[in-house]
């Protein structure tokens, strides 16, 4: 059963979903990409099943990745499927090893099988089949995350948008804090810096699973990001739009001093066309 | 070997009288689930489309924000949205770690349609459940 291939092999977007092929695509492209493996929808659905086979055969495949992992889905079969089912289908951070990625991922086929995800299916009009292939990568243990919009997608200006928190992305991505923003020319320069308030990082757990850590009202509300990591993620902005072309949402993490690119997206409603 | 096991599929009252043969066909397409403690496993009104056997722990059943029922190991719920894909008639929560095994819209609906003594006897079983539920709600 072809079904697992390593990150920079993803290639087929009915066959591994989006997020997958997207991150194949950077991968490929020299970005850096946190290492990882793509599954397949159908070995998804083999792993949800109980088939042993298929459950070797991705236990095997993250032997080389440094656990712990992020287990992510990666919506198959619909145009920017990923962006419609965000929320529905789920990610699972933490996941300690490969011990536990089998019900990882058969947690992630079920969230594509949730109530709240058949609704939705029925409400646009896509009640067929749902397939979710999933990206397993070793989860960074960052400083600072956030996302990025390769241009600004209120006003359509040709300059970066950054948001950025203290440890985990999905501070920002949940909305859980308000995010230091800051607006960077194409340049370099640094146009604004609005700084947050982060009451919270979310961090890994000891056991699994994420927790909150406090921050003190210093670290809450002081920038998260320095000239020298504005001027890199002003770069990786730049090699996003060379690899995938212009207008993208990116989701990206320093740790251990490293910038790296977790997810790199279309802009969907942009302010000009 | 994959999905749930034969003798607690044929439990199931909508299952109860396959064959053997019949009930192994349809234990193959369950699949495990887990849900938390305090964990919504189907809510009131929304669309699903999967059926439920639990396995081990506890949920309870409200419709419309009070409490009606407690179901536990051996108990089955969420059929009807699975064949006719209309709404949820009540709102099941987790009232500790629930093991379930769930069977979806799209594993059962290709088996009945591709397997006419399956169809039929579900088709007695549900006629059998309507005929009681008119009983009594005539006596």
């Amino acid at each position: 059963m072809k079904g697992v291939v390593p990150l920079a092999k993803a290639d087929q977007h009915d066959v591994f979903g989006s997020k997958a092929v997207g991150l194949g695509e950077a991968t490929r492209g020299g970005l850096p990409v946190p290492p990882g493996v793509a599954l397949s929808g159908p070995i998804v659905e083999a792993v949800a099943s109980g088939e042993e086979r298929a459950i070797k055969k991705v236990a095997k495949s993250v032997r080389t990745l440094e656990g712990p992992f992020a287990v992510r889905s990666s919506a198959v079969g619909e145009d920017g499927a990923d962006a419609s089912f965000a929320g529905q289908h789920v990610t699972l951070l933490n996941v300690p090893s490969g011990a536990e990625l089998t019900d990882a991922v058969r947690e992630i086929w079920w969230s594509a099988n949730s109530d709240s995800a058949i609704t939705y299916r029925q409400r646009t009009g896509l009640f067929v089949r749902p397939s979710v292939g999933v990206v397993v990568q070793a989860l960074l243990d960052p400083e600072t995350a956030g996302v990025m919009f390769t241009q600004n997608p209120i006003n359509g200006a040709d300059e970066r948008v950054i948001e950025a928190s203290w440890g985990l992305g999905e501070a920002v991505v949940s909305g859980r804090v308000i995010p230091d923003n800051y607006r960077v020319a194409r340049s370099g320069e640094i146009l604004a810096r609005t700084p947050g308030l982060k009451k919270i990082a979310i961090r890994r757990g000891p056991d699994g699973g994420t927790v909150d850590e406090q921050m003190s009202p210093e670290d809450a509300e002081r920038d998260c990001l320095s000239d020298a990591q504005l001027a890199e993620l002003n770069m990786l902005a730049a090699r996003c739009e060379e690899v995938y072309g212009a207008g993208r949402d990116i989701e990206w993490a320093f740790a251990d001093d490293r910038l790296y690119l977790l997810q790199c997206r279309p802009v969907t409603r942009a302010g000009t066309a | 070997m994959p999905g749930a096991p034969p003798d607690v599929i044929q439990q199931v009252p909508l299952f109860a009288d396959l064959t053997r043969k019949q009930v192994e066909e349809v234990a193959r397409l369950f699949k495990h689930r887990r849900f938390r403690a305090g964990e919504t496993v189907i809510r009131e009104g929304s669309g699903g489309a999967a059926f439920f056997l639990i396995e081990s722990g506890e949920a309870a059943v409200s419709v419309r924000g009070e409490e009606r029922a407690k179901l536990g190991p051996g108990d089955a719920f969420g059929e009807l949205a699975m064949i006719d894909e209309g709404a949820r008639s009540a709102t099941i929560t987790a009232s500790s770690e629930v093991d379930c095994w769930g069977l979806t819209f799209w594993d059962f609906q290709p088996l009945v349609e591709m397997n006419g003594p399956i169809g039929w006897k579900l088709l007695q079983t549900l006629a059998k459940r309507l005929r009681s539920a008119e009983q009594a709600g005539s006596a």
